[in-house]
């Protein structure tokens, strides 16, 4: 498997950066649930901190994977999806690739209205985004809930869409993404 | 016409002796005081001996524009809050330092740190346990030579523990007034500001960094 991507197959970066933010996207989620049935203390705190920390993690690789999309060929669609399919699949990419910026970003702008500042993994403390409010604070908090129903609708779609393509059209769209596969 | 002749003369008498002996203690006092206050302050009464320092040091009260701030490290991040309600009152001569005295009241029921729930946290008998200590106090009964400045050789109450502390003060004049101002860093725990399981110095840091700025006007002592 090439490092790079070509215009036929995505190379291991890419597969690599796909696949971790998906785990991180699930782990984020579990630990939110998590972080709901907690009441206000110790655990809560050190659990969104864990929450914090990963969801700067996302936003790090979401930068990389978008620098990485750019400078490398995306492997083409040609012959393996019908017009409408192809539509339909950019749009669904360029939805995912905006809430992986999107999610991080209001959650770490809910840290600052709270004035708690968000530390990476207690290695070094981000800048607050925006000044102590609770109109903010409530405005971020509900974006980013609404964001992580969109993402939920946007990722079924995307994993429907490689399901047809594997199933249905016998094609090699899924399989050129997953890893160990060449 | 004569009387209120007399009475111009006699208030200009008495403002120039005023001033001069304003001036007097000013400008004699690192010579003669501190050999004089040893051997007077045993020999004489306490009212005798306050009485020449009353005229010098001059009496000051908090005034609007003051802070007092708190930064801890919480989980890796430096997070911060302030006390909203305090009362600082300041005996001051800068040319007799162990006569100035420094007296600080906290009402910890004021703290803000801009998030409600962390500052019931803060407030809960794990922490301050503002029900039983609604106060915090700091009093120093002199200042002295600092490495920058001044500093307050007093103690710190918080939930009722108390230790001896050092606070730097840079103290400038501003307006009518003086304006006092500085950083201390202390360890919470030394306080019992941290029970059960917030005694753990893994994810909410011991030291606390108290950043104040004091705005002072004159009073009558």
């Amino acid at each position: 498997m090439n490092f790079r991507n070509t215009t036929r197959a995505w190379g291991a970066l890419s597969k690599t950066l796909h696949w971790l933010i998906v785990l991180l996207i699930i782990t984020q989620w579990l630990i939110a649930r998590h972080a709901d049935d907690l009441p206000n203390g110790l655990a809560k705190l050190q659990t969104l901190a864990w929450h914090k920390s990963i969801g700067i993690t996302v936003l790090m690789f979401a930068i990389l994977r978008l620098v990485w999309r750019w400078a490398n060929p995306v492997p083409s669609l040609d012959g393996l999806a019908k017009p409408w399919e192809r539509m339909l699949a950019s749009l669904s990419h360029v939805l995912l690739y905006a809430l992986i910026f999107a999610m991080p970003l209001t959650g770490w702008m809910m840290s600052s209205a709270r004035n708690f500042p968000v530390s990476w993994f207690k290695l070094f403390q981000l800048p607050d985004l925006v000044a102590p409010s609770d109109q903010t604070f409530h405005q971020m908090h509900d974006l980013h809930h609404l964001l992580f129903k969109v993402l939920m609708v946007v990722a079924l779609l995307h994993v429907l869409g490689a399901a047809k393509h594997h199933i249905v059209d016998r094609n090699d769209v899924l399989k050129r993404m997953l890893p160990f596969v060449k | 016409m004569t009387n209120y002749f007399s009475a111009l003369v006699l208030t200009a008498l008495i403002g120039g002796t005023a001033c001069a002996d304003d001036k007097s203690p000013a400008t004699a006092k690192p010579v003669a005081k501190p050999a004089a206050a040893p051997a007077a302050a045993p020999a004489s009464p306490a009212p005798a001996s306050s009485a020449p320092a009353a005229g010098a040091v001059a009496h000051y009260v908090q005034a609007t524009g003051s802070s007092l701030g708190f930064t801890f490290e919480q989980v890796g991040a430096q997070s911060n809050g302030a006390f909203k309600q305090f009362a600082t009152t300041l005996d001051y001569d800068e040319k007799n330092l162990a006569a100035s005295k420094l007296s600080v009241k906290v009402q910890i029921g004021s703290l803000d740190t801009q998030d409600k729930d962390r500052d019931s946290t803060l407030a809960s008998a794990d922490l301050f346990d503002v029900q039983k200590y609604a106060t915090a106090t700091y009093t120093a009964a002199s200042l002295v030579k600092g490495a920058n400045g001044v500093e307050a050789v007093g103690k710190l109450t918080i939930r009722n523990v108390t230790k001896d502390l050092r606070v730097p003060l840079t103290i400038k004049a501003a307006g009518a007034g003086l304006e006092l101002s500085g950083t201390v860093t202390i360890k919470r725990l030394d306080y019992g500001v941290g029970q059960g399981e917030w005694k753990s110095t893994e994810s909410v840091g011991d030291a606390v960094k108290l950043t104040y700025k004091v705005m002072l006007t004159k009073a009558a002592s």
